[in-house]
């Protein structure tokens, strides 16, 4: 963390210098690869608002949906149809680095498009009900590798989404098989909490924004943050998995990628209108409103994290047996 | 009873914007039920698209959707009086004394003993779910993976009832949705299932696509082999207030017809169709002492009609209380709240009480806006008998091109809505019905996710599915269920076999 | 629904229709049991039920096949080409949608489908014409649903 924010400083301060000569195009075009109302539909309007808020553009940037294959069809459709489009940028997660680890994408990989920085993230929590008589991540992980059997995991996505392998994290560190674990694929956050409140699952693993709210209701109790520094907000007293020993991270960040064929010139506009959004009070205001915590890397810095990212997604799902 | 519930959703309902939806909702239900071509499954299909692309929130769509289909449960009347042919399938036995009555030239004032009869109905109904729904939301912690699982069996063990004479096809029909439904990503492996490496299909088939194409082209098609049928409007004229004395006379019946009614709805699988015959002979038996019925009786007339009022609003409580749908309508219902990534469920009470509040709000309110839309304005509705297959019918599949289309901004949409469509209309001229695919559809998803979860859970054991109180129970009443609707049906049937054929 | 037809013609469809449906049970059933999937946290796994989905199918259209009955007869000649040319006519709308955009295309199909159902050339032109307008501005303006605009009212 203290890498990207440093990063983050140095090259915001270049940014800053680079001055008022960049400019987002008149025209501009966010595509959620998703139903209205998703993640990626979140991301384009927390762009799109942020941008129109501090002035960086003059006209609202219309969202296009195109759901299919959780991003798979926005993807290749951006691959095959948008690639010299500058006007477009297309709305992506960490999740959509774990599908492309998985070759879930079709037959694309991450250099076929241009990653251009993310805005904010989430981070993974692991969660028990709230009469769970665990109260850390340490003493989970003790019990869970006494008795795997005992502990089913729940999650809100299918074998090899985020939540499953935040269950296969905390399985692997129990010295469990993940492929063994028993998983639980639930539809959504409300489904895991429901489920967890009823007792037929025993761990959840879910999103810091979504879960923090029943953990502060007192519905849920977090065991632990998958972040590499405590959260602030409602979670400022739940301690980092690292804390607890446990080095398992999992940023959930939420950004941008363009079209391969741009020129640099117009991918370094976006590069540079973004950088200069994430410095704007408008900004802040907006990424708050939508539940998400201050992360901001962007440019050549960016390309090499989402590279980083599949590599990483790539052995764990090689580990995990995927 | 803790009905604050119903006061939150009232506050809901009575929002300027979901005031005018709901009124939009019932217009639009009235003048689809007065159509004896197109009934309320046909207009929520093509309008649950639209309502979902213009971004309204999940509470306004249903209120638009549950105006629909109580609006077209009142016009369906219409059709009946002044026609002679159903403007819907609960509308059938209305025709039976509606006609005579409009025949003996008091068409006004059968529609208003049939307007009053409804209004009654639907009321009666309405309180009667208002009392119902938060009744099993205490139990909904409970229902884990094994639990729903069985709640699957039981609903599908309802169909027993829409079984209609060939159970085979119901059967059939039933799993060619199950089918339909494993396409695309495989919820707990990941594994993507009969998608042929199109991404298009990874999140499987769209319901909207599957509705529209099973009920709006095979529909199109059906209406141009089937037109030029039926006979001659019968206008309007003379007194179009009804007597006193036969307002009064139709109270008990009315009123007996709505429980009969709200009963036969809250069983899954038994629509207004089978209420309707219910009411009627119940009626008959009871009442008619000098041999009136069927030659412009009105209490043959206010019977069925506050039956099939009734029926709609009870089939709301299955729905909307354990996520099963009772009807091929209500089942469309379903799949509208799924579409917003709702899943419908006896947890939906506690999780989303300004829905269900907001919805059993926007019925009280709606019933009261459809007397007004059908006492005066009745002749307007009676307009729309006269109009002509070659305008309705492009509207139709304009509205489904759009629905589609603005659902997907993609062509091979409306293409994959047009292959089901022709492999609907093959089926159904084999003698298939289309609720059955429907319902399958939209259960078969839950069914298989929960059987698969639980056993995720108990690591294989199968003894989980019968563990809990509840599965036991739900086991025990998929079994009745599976045999009580036939005792129904055979009532029913008996009651309609000497009326005239009317299809 | 009511069939008033001969037993001999019905009952062949009936035969046919099952005979597809087995086939499909059993082409459904084999996909089934080739889906790729690395491994499932279920004992089930992504293949177990679709093939008992299968397997229910084969068995029911079994059932159908031996005792077929209610099928409505097909139409002939000219109203079978006529039912046809509906989804024909739906299709070319589709894919005239984008480039001609939504008032072309609507225009010809509702023309088309008002020729079908009995409307004369003038009166189905008319309602073309009429209904393209009325709903476009309806889903344009009133709904704010988008529609393409395409050669002819493209913006």
């Amino acid at each position: 963390m203290k890498k990207i924010l440093v990063n983050a400083l140095v090259l915001g301060f270049a940014g800053f210098m680079a001055g008022a000569a960049v400019a987002a195009p008149e025209k501009t075009e966010c595509l959620a690869g998703a139903k209205p109302g998703g993640g990626f539909d979140l991301t384009c309007r927390l762009a799109g608002n942020a941008l129109l808020a501090a002035k960086l553009i003059d006209k609202p940037m219309p969202v296009t949906y195109m759901e299919g294959g959780v991003g798979a069809v926005a993807y290749n459709h951006v691959v095959g149809k948008r690639s010299s489009d500058p006007t477009l940028i297309t709305a992506a997660s960490s999740g959509s680095a774990l599908l492309l680890a998985q070759g879930k994408f079709g037959q694309y990989d991450e250099s076929a498009v241009r990653w251009i920085g993310a805005l904010g993230a989430d981070y993974g929590v692991i969660v028990v009900a709230a009469d769970s008589p665990y109260k850390s991540l340490k003493d989970l992980v003790e019990a869970y590798g006494k008795a795997p059997g005992d502990f089913p995991i729940g999650g809100g996505g299918a074998v090899g989404s985020q939540d499953w392998m935040k269950g296969a994290l905390v399985a692997k560190s129990a010295g469990q098989d993940p492929k063994k674990m028993r998983y639980v694929a639930l539809e959504g956050g409300g489904a895991v909490l429901t489920a967890l409140e009823g007792g037929h699952i025993k761990i959840a693993a879910g999103d810091a924004a979504e879960m923090a709210k029943h953990h502060a209701a007192g519905k849920v109790r977090i065991l632990a943050v998958m972040a590499p520094e405590r959260l602030p907000g409602d979670l400022k007293d739940v301690a980092t998995a690292r804390e607890q020993g446990l080095d398992i991270d999992w940023v959930v960040w939420r950004g941008f990628y363009t079209g391969k064929n741009i020129t640099d010139a117009q991918y370094q506009d976006w590069v540079e209108t973004f950088r200069k959004l994430s410095q704007t009070p408008e900004f802040a205001q907006e990424r708050e409103a939508r539940g998400l915590y201050p992360y901001t890397v962007l440019g050549a810095d960016f390309e090499r994290d989402v590279k980083k990212d599949v590599e990483r997604f790539k052995a764990l799902a090689a580990e995990a047996g995927l | 009873m803790d009905l604050s519930y119903l006061w939150a959703g009232f506050s809901v309902a009575l929002s300027p914007l979901n005031l005018a939806i709901g009124f939009t909702g019932c217009f639009l239900g009235t003048l689809i039920g007065a159509l004896p071509a197109i009934g309320p499954i046909n207009g929520i299909a093509l309008l649950l698209p639209i309502a979902y692309t213009m971004g309204l929130p999940p509470e306004s769509t249903m209120i638009l959707l549950a105006g629909i289909y109580m609006g077209a449960e009142y016009g369906g009347r219409i059709s009946s009086i002044l026609l002679n042919v159903p403007g819907d399938a609960g509308a059938v036995m209305t025709a039976l004394d509606g006609n005579p009555l409009a025949r003996q030239g008091r068409a006004g004032e059968a529609l208003m003993i049939s307007g009053l009869a409804s209004f009654v109905g639907g009321t009666l109904g309405v309180v009667g779910l208002t009392f119902f729904a938060p009744l099993l939301s205490t139990l909904a912690i409970g229902f884990g993976p094994a639990e729903y699982f069985v709640l699957m069996i039981f609903a599908f063990a309802t169909l027993g009832s829409m079984v209609g004479s060939q159970p085979v096809k119901t059967l059939i029909g039933c799993v060619i949705g199950l089918m339909l439904a494993t396409v695309g990503l495989d919820a707990t492996s990941g594994a993507y299932r009969f998608t042929f490496n199109e991404p298009e299909l990874g999140d499987g088939i769209e319901f909207v696509v599957l509705v529209i194409g099973l009920f709006s082209i095979s529909e199109a098609m059906f209406m141009l082999e089937h037109q030029a049928k039926g006979g001659s409007v019968i206008k309007v004229a003379g007194r179009t207030f009804a007597r006193w004395a036969d307002i009064v006379r139709c109270i008990g019946p009315a009123l007996r017809s709505s429980v009969i009614g709200f009963t036969v709805g809250v069983l899954p699988g038994t629509g207004a169709s089978v209420a309707s015959a219910v009411s009627y002979t119940t009626e008959k038996r009871l009442s008619d002492r000098e041999g009136t019925f069927g030659k412009g009786d009105v209490r043959g007339l206010a019977a069925p009609e506050a039956a099939n009022n009734a029926t709609a609003a009870g089939a709301f409580v299955p729905m909307l209380t354990l996520g099963v749908p009772g009807s091929g309508t209500t089942a469309v219902m379903l799949g509208a709240l799924m579409l917003y990534n709702i899943q419908p469920g006896p947890q939906l009470f506690a999780e989303r009480p300004e829905l269900i509040g907001g919805l059993i709000a926007s019925l009280y309110i709606g019933n009261i806006l459809l007397l007004i839309l059908n006492l005066p304005l009745v002749r307007v509705f009676s307009r729309v008998l006269q109009l002509p297959n070659w305008v309705l019918v492009p509207g139709i599949l304009v509205l489904s091109i759009v629905g589609v289309y603005s659902t997907h901004a993609s062509v091979l949409a409306v293409v994959m809505m047009l292959g089901i469509g022709i492999v609907g209309w093959l089926l159904r001229k084999l003698g298939f019905d289309m609720a059955p695919i429907i319902l399958g559809f939209v259960l078969g998803r839950v069914m298989e996710v929960n059987l698969r979860n639980a056993l995720a859970i108990s690591g294989g054991d199968l003894s989980i599915l019968f563990q809990s109180t509840i599965s036991i129970v739900l086991w025990i009443m998929a079994a009745a269920m599976a045999v009580l609707p036939f005792a129904i049906g055979r009532l029913a049937r008996r009651a309609a076999a000497p009326s005239p054929q009317v299809s | 629904m009511t069939s008033s037809t001969g037993p001999r013609g019905a009952g062949r469809s009936d035969r046919v229709g099952a005979i597809v449906l087995l086939v499909f049970a059993l082409l459904y059933g084999f996909e089934a049991s080739r889906i790729a999937y690395s491994f499932s946290s279920d004992p089930l796994g992504p293949r177990v039920f679709p093939m008992m989905l299968a397997g229910a199918l084969a068995l029911l259209s079994v059932i159908y096949l031996l005792r077929p009955g209610g099928a409505e007869p097909w139409p002939q000649g000219r109203l079978l080409a006529q039912s046809l040319a509906i989804p024909g006519l739906v299709l070319a709308a589709a894919l005239l949608l984008e480039p001609l955009g939504f008032a072309v295309a609507v225009t010809i199909l509702v023309t088309g489908v008002g020729r079908l159902f009995g409307a004369s050339w003038r009166l189905a032109i008319l309602g073309g014409l009429a209904q393209a307008a009325l709903w476009f501005a309806v889903f344009r303006y009133l709904l704010e649903v988008y529609l393409p605009g395409g050669a002819v009212f493209g913006m």
